[in-house]
């Protein structure tokens, strides 16, 4: 269980006047459930890159706990996002022709992580996200169902946090509503702090905390509503 | 990571058997020329083992290689018959045989020769045995003849409208055990019958035909296809192998010294002496391998040519593939794997698609240069010894060193990639 301490984060791309995001400050206690939301090109997507360590800020702070991910170099945040970060994201990124087991061991096999207690939390979770055919090959399955793929690769390696970006957008009513649960269930379960960036009202609706985004800043707070 | 290597060539199969048959092709291009060249040089080399020392008459030395080694029609010109009673009374010869061409049948050349020089080139009989009478023929290994059936000799090459020699006949008495030479698709027969035929020499109990010794020696000098006085041969007559009189003038004899000196000394004695050329057909096909070995250079440029085309696409393949498929390259980084991970599987994939091209090529390369020793043989009883020796594995060292380095570039292309670019576009 991680928690979050963005200070002074922004970042700017070449060209553009505007920063992308800009955050002053933010704090997501561990075990926080946080919901982000926005317009397409609000800075959402930036926001996961950053709180990933996908990508480095211009400047600022991007505290994990103890760990300042900005100061780290680019394999060791690669080494730490294997190790505490369970990203699921809109289109799934499963890799054809392996078998849901296979896919969710991936990244874990990848960085020489996947020991015998690994391989069997693979099936345990493939169980616990609904699927009872660990073999099935993935290009088989429904959306739905590779989305909760996707959620027990998330989760293998016991993340102290959970990264959510649109997970339920690419997917119907009913499937997304499956998934978002799925999430927050296993996230409780888990003991994970919990960020979902996504624009799907009834999921963020069941999160603690809600931030819009505009424009790459932080628009609304439903924290500072409550104490400001 | 090998288990996704082979989900991902499995499913790219189309592609993956495409750029597996590309390399395959171009390394058996390279393979099979190699082995082709070396088939020839060594079936040539072996074929010309037994032949120590040809003598002959002046005129082109490959010539006669190709005349006495390989069996080649051509007319040869005619050297004195004495040359041959001189050879077999030199304490430095261990045998001296006379070998007469000119006629076939169904496509194989007759020989004319003697037991010693059978005995001396061969390993014996599969079937039957040496001939002991003159209308009695021994048969190569490659010869499609029974003991026991009927040879009619015809003058001259059949595609060329040679004459048969009606009223002689040989009988076949014995086959012979390979010798992976042209001699495996030879009719041996007693030397006398092709002089009878020929109406050359002595004819010990017929003098029907009306001529005489002066007349066979009238034909000294002649060349082989000049003769229109025939005879026939005297099937039951013994052999005569002395040859210690009035000898007919003849095309060729092989000549087995006694020592490598002696080989030495009779070469340099027949080769001074105007009336004769001596020579040593390894020596002459030594030359034939320099101008082989050119031809074999001019070819292995041309297969690396090919290769480094093939290698040149191989690289754009694999490039754009990476381009293609840098959101999934992306998305494993992003879920934690490491960047050399990433390295390693782009470059395992592809040096393990080059390997078993390299493989499948070298298969390839040696079925083909079997394929065309095969043929080959079949034309001139040479048999061409297909083989690898080290310097090619050496060769498919080279090719995978190759492939290692040039798959190192489409691998770093994927290890340099940023995760966030490459799942944003």
């Amino acid at each position: 269980m991680l928690s979050l301490t963005l200070s002074g984060v922004s970042i700017s791309f070449a060209g553009l006047a505007q920063p992308v995001l800009s955050i002053d400050d933010l704090t997501v206690p561990a075990g926080g459930r946080l919901a982000v939301t926005g317009a397409s090109g609000s800075g959402k997507s930036t926001f996961v890159n950053l709180v990933s360590g996908l990508e480095r800020p211009g400047r600022g702070t991007i505290r994990w706990r103890d760990t300042d991910i900005t100061t780290l170099s680019e394999s060791r945040r690669d080494r730490w996002r294997a190790a505490n970060v369970g990203l699921v994201m809109q289109d799934f990124h499963l890799f054809p022709g392996l078998t849901a087991a296979d896919n969710v061991l991936l990244p874990a096999r990848l960085a020489r992580a996947a020991t015998a207690e690994v391989k069997a939390r693979a099936l345990a979770l493939l169980a616990r996200v609904g699927l009872s055919r660990p073999g099935q090959s993935v290009e088989t399955m429904s959306r739905g169902e590779m989305q909760r793929v996707a959620v027990a690769r998330a989760l293998l390696r016991r993340p102290g946090v959970i990264i959510a970006d649109e997970p339920t957008a690419s997917l119907d009513a009913e499937a997304g509503a499956e998934v978002g649960r799925l999430l927050i269930e296993l996230a409780d379960q888990e003991g994970a702090t919990l960020i979902v960036v996504s624009h799907d009202e009834r999921l963020t609706e069941r999160l603690d905390r809600r931030i819009r985004l505009a424009a790459g800043r932080v628009v609304a707070d439903t924290a500072a509503e409550v104490s400001p | 990571m090998i288990r996704f290597v082979f989900a991902d060539l499995r499913r790219l199969w189309a592609a993956s058997l495409v750029i597996v048959l590309l390399v395959a092709l171009a390394t058996a291009l390279g393979v099979a020329v190699t082995l082709q060249e070396r088939a020839l040089r060594l079936g040539s080399a072996r074929a010309a083992d037994k032949f120590d020392l040809i003598v002959g008459a002046p005129g082109s030395e490959t010539q006669l290689v190709l005349s006495s080694v390989f069996l080649q029609p051509a007319a040869l010109p005619l050297m004195p018959g004495d040359v041959l009673t001189k050879l077999v009374a030199d304490p430095r010869v261990a045998w001296a045989a006379p070998i007469g061409f000119g006629d076939n049948f169904s496509g194989y050349p007759i020989v004319g020769t003697t037991t010693a020089l059978i005995s001396g080139t061969t390993t014996g009989f599969v079937a039957g045995g040496m001939f002991a009478h003159e209308g009695e023929a021994v048969v190569g290994s490659g010869v499609d003849l029974a003991i026991g059936a009927e040879v009619k000799p015809m003058h001259g090459a059949a595609g060329e409208g040679g004459e048969t020699h009606a009223d002689s006949i040989y009988h076949v008495v014995g086959k012979l055990h390979p010798t992976g030479t042209a001699w495996d698709r030879a009719i041996l027969v007693p030397i006398q019958a092709v002089w009878h035929i020929h109406g050359l020499g002595e004819d010990h109990d017929h003098e029907e035909d009306g001529h005489d010794e002066h007349a066979a020696a009238d034909h000294e000098g002649e060349t082989g296809e000049a003769h229109h006085h025939h005879g026939h041969i005297d099937a039951d007559a013994r052999l005569d192998e002395d040859f210690d009189h009035e000898v007919p003038g003849l095309p060729t004899v092989l000549v087995k010294p006694k020592t490598i000196a002696d080989a030495y000394k009779l070469r340099q004695e027949y080769r001074t002496d105007g009336t004769t050329r001596a020579v040593f057909p390894a020596e002459v096909l030594t030359g034939l391998y320099a101008t082989l070995g050119d031809a074999r250079a001019v070819l292995m440029y041309v297969a690396y040519g090919a290769q480094a085309l093939i290698a040149a696409a191989l690289m754009l393949i694999a490039v754009i593939h990476v381009a293609q498929r840098r959101k999934q390259i992306g998305a494993l980084r992003a879920f934690g794997a490491p960047r050399l991970a990433v390295f390693g599987i782009v470059w395992l994939e592809l040096l393990l698609l080059v390997a078993i091209g390299v493989g499948l090529g070298f298969g390839l390369g040696y079925g083909a240069a079997e394929f065309l020793a095969g043929l080959f043989t079949a034309q001139s009883g040479v048999r061409l010894p297909v083989e690898f020796t080290a310097a090619d594995a050496g060769l498919a060292t080279a090719f995978l060193a190759v492939a290692a380095l040039m798959a190192a570039l489409p691998a770093a292309l994927a290890y340099r990639q940023s995760p966030v670019e490459a799942l944003r576009g």
